[in-house]
């Protein structure tokens, strides 16, 4: 904790402070605090202060953007800043609680570097991989042409076996494949209309939605910064969802957004089968499926992928449910502050 | 008597080359096929080298673009530098999607772009739509 004086020179420092900046107090006290801060961020740094001083109240900086600041080693350490004022009677002070975090910083680094290594391997799998299983499932398919019904019976289903397995492994590894694509081909995060994301989903979806006899609404929805085409595979794998897991009745599906702090929560309803609470976190997971192959078919990509892309979007994705009452699927984009714009 | 129509296939997978030849084979024209498996016998297939002496070009090329030895690209790139190669229709039918190869390919020359698809049934009708508009719609020279 460091405290400052009107003239921006240090009052006051704990010893946290000192450990941290690697000064003793008394080579801090009296100095500008400008000392403490890396050469590049200088002038930035004095318009936020006066800035501060002219609006006194307490604030936070640094959470969600890049922060910094100098050891008595010229070494730089990523910070967190809360800014308070002190009234007294010797004047107005500034009291600044800082926190370390460069080790958090590591550990989201590391995070995203095995992130990394996990499309890359998702994407070597995807390719490389494809080629010597087109041989394998293209060869079974002609031994099955070319043979069907020339074999004995038993013959004709381990082809049957042969091929099917192929085809299956063909899916996944095309899945695997567009779960690598979401961090390889993202585009940036741009203003978006949710409304038209949404309503295109719902056109592409118009022959599920026919077959399950199903109603979609579509609440008033903002503009959010988002990657349009990867937004709108975020909703296709949730309506699709809403739209595969019906129960007996007519599916209805609902989709609707609320402001929440600087992002909006969507929400994606359902009166679906439900999933069990046991299963909730599982069905984010890559390949996961609650159901027998031939009654919901599907690798358990969709939602890896959905959840894959929320977070590619600063968002996060979760689910309420209950067994045969419905779903609701949760989602948070950033809001897009258009002027005039929800 | 009919002359064959002949095709040089450069494939480097003898799976894919088998599949390709085998469905050409079935068409009712007459094919005479000949298959290489790297982009350097191609060469010497197209420019009579070696021991292809004397066998003249094909009236049709489908090109890989991995290939051992001389890629499918530096194959299309050599093939423009010889007058006597430069008129002959190349069809690159390859497994890559990716954007710069297509591009690339056209630059250097590529009368088309396949993707190999995923599928027996998938890649024998393309192999049948090849053959289809190369040997019977189009006009070769």
């Amino acid at each position: 904790m460091i405290v400052v004086d009107r003239a921006r020179k240090i009052a006051l420092v704990s010893q946290g402070a000192e450990q941290v900046f690697g000064y003793r107090r008394d080579e801090l006290i009296g100095r500008e605090l400008e000392l403490l801060i890396p050469e590049r961020f200088r002038a930035q740094h004095a318009s936020h202060v006066s800035a501060f001083l002219q609006e006194p109240r307490a604030r936070a900086t640094g959470v969600g953007r890049e922060l910094f600041a100098r050891r008595k080693d010229g070494s730089e350490l990523a910070i967190e800043i809360a800014l308070n004022s002190l009234e007294t009677p010797g004047g107005l002070f500034t009291l600044a609680s800082i926190v370390d975090i460069t080790a958090r910083r590591h550990g989201e680094d590391e995070l995203r570097r095995m992130g990394d290594d996990l499309e890359t391997f998702a994407y070597i799998a995807g390719h490389d991989l494809q080629e010597p299983l087109r041989m394998v499932a293209s060869y079974t398919e002609l031994l099955a042409q070319r043979y069907r019904g020339k074999l004995d019976e038993r013959a004709d289903k381990y082809i049957f076996y042969a091929v099917d397995g192929a085809k299956r492994m063909q899916r996944l590894l095309a899945d695997l494949q567009a779960f690598s694509r979401v961090g390889s081909q993202g585009k940036p995060l741009v203003p978006v209309s949710a409304e038209a994301v949404v309503k295109r989903v719902v056109d592409t979806l118009a022959g599920a939605i026919r077959r399950a006899r199903a109603s979609v609404s579509v609440g008033p929805l903002p503009t959010v910064l988002a990657d349009e085409g990867q937004l709108g595979q975020l909703l296709h794998h949730l309506i699709g969802n809403a739209l595969k897991f019906q129960g007996e009745a007519p599916a209805v599906v609902e989709i609707s957004a609320t402001p929440l702090n600087e992002c909006w929560q969507f929400a994606v309803k359902d009166n679906g089968i439900g999933i069990d609470s046991q299963h909730m976190e599982r069905i984010f997971q890559m390949f996961q499926r609650l159901h027998e192959r031939d009654k919901y078919e599907g690798t358990g990509v969709g939602l890896a992928i959905a959840k894959r892309i929320s977070e590619r979007h600063g968002g996060r994705i979760w689910l309420e449910s209950e067994p045969q009452v419905g779903s609701t699927f949760f989602f948070t984009l950033q809001a897009a502050s258009l002027p005039g714009q929800p | 008597m009919t002359t064959p129509i002949r095709v040089l296939l450069i494939e480097d997978n003898p799976g894919d080359a088998h599949l390709t030849r085998d469905t050409l084979e079935q068409s009712k024209l007459l094919v005479q096929i000949a298959v290489v498996a790297d982009g350097e016998e191609a060469l010497d297939y197209l420019l009579g080298r070696a021991n292809h002496a004397g066998v003249g070009p094909p009236d049709l090329i489908v090109l890989d673009l991995n290939l051992p030895r001389l890629s499918g690209r530096e194959v299309l790139a050599e093939m423009k530098r010889h007058e006597q190669l430069r008129g002959i229709p190349v069809v690159v039918l390859t497994s890559s999607d990716a954007e710069r190869d297509v591009v690339m390919s056209y630059k250097l020359g590529a009368s088309c772009y396949v993707t190999k698809p995923v599928g027996l049934e998938a890649f024998q009708a393309i192999v049948k739509s090849i053959e289809s508009f190369w040997f019977t719609v189009v006009k070769l020279p």
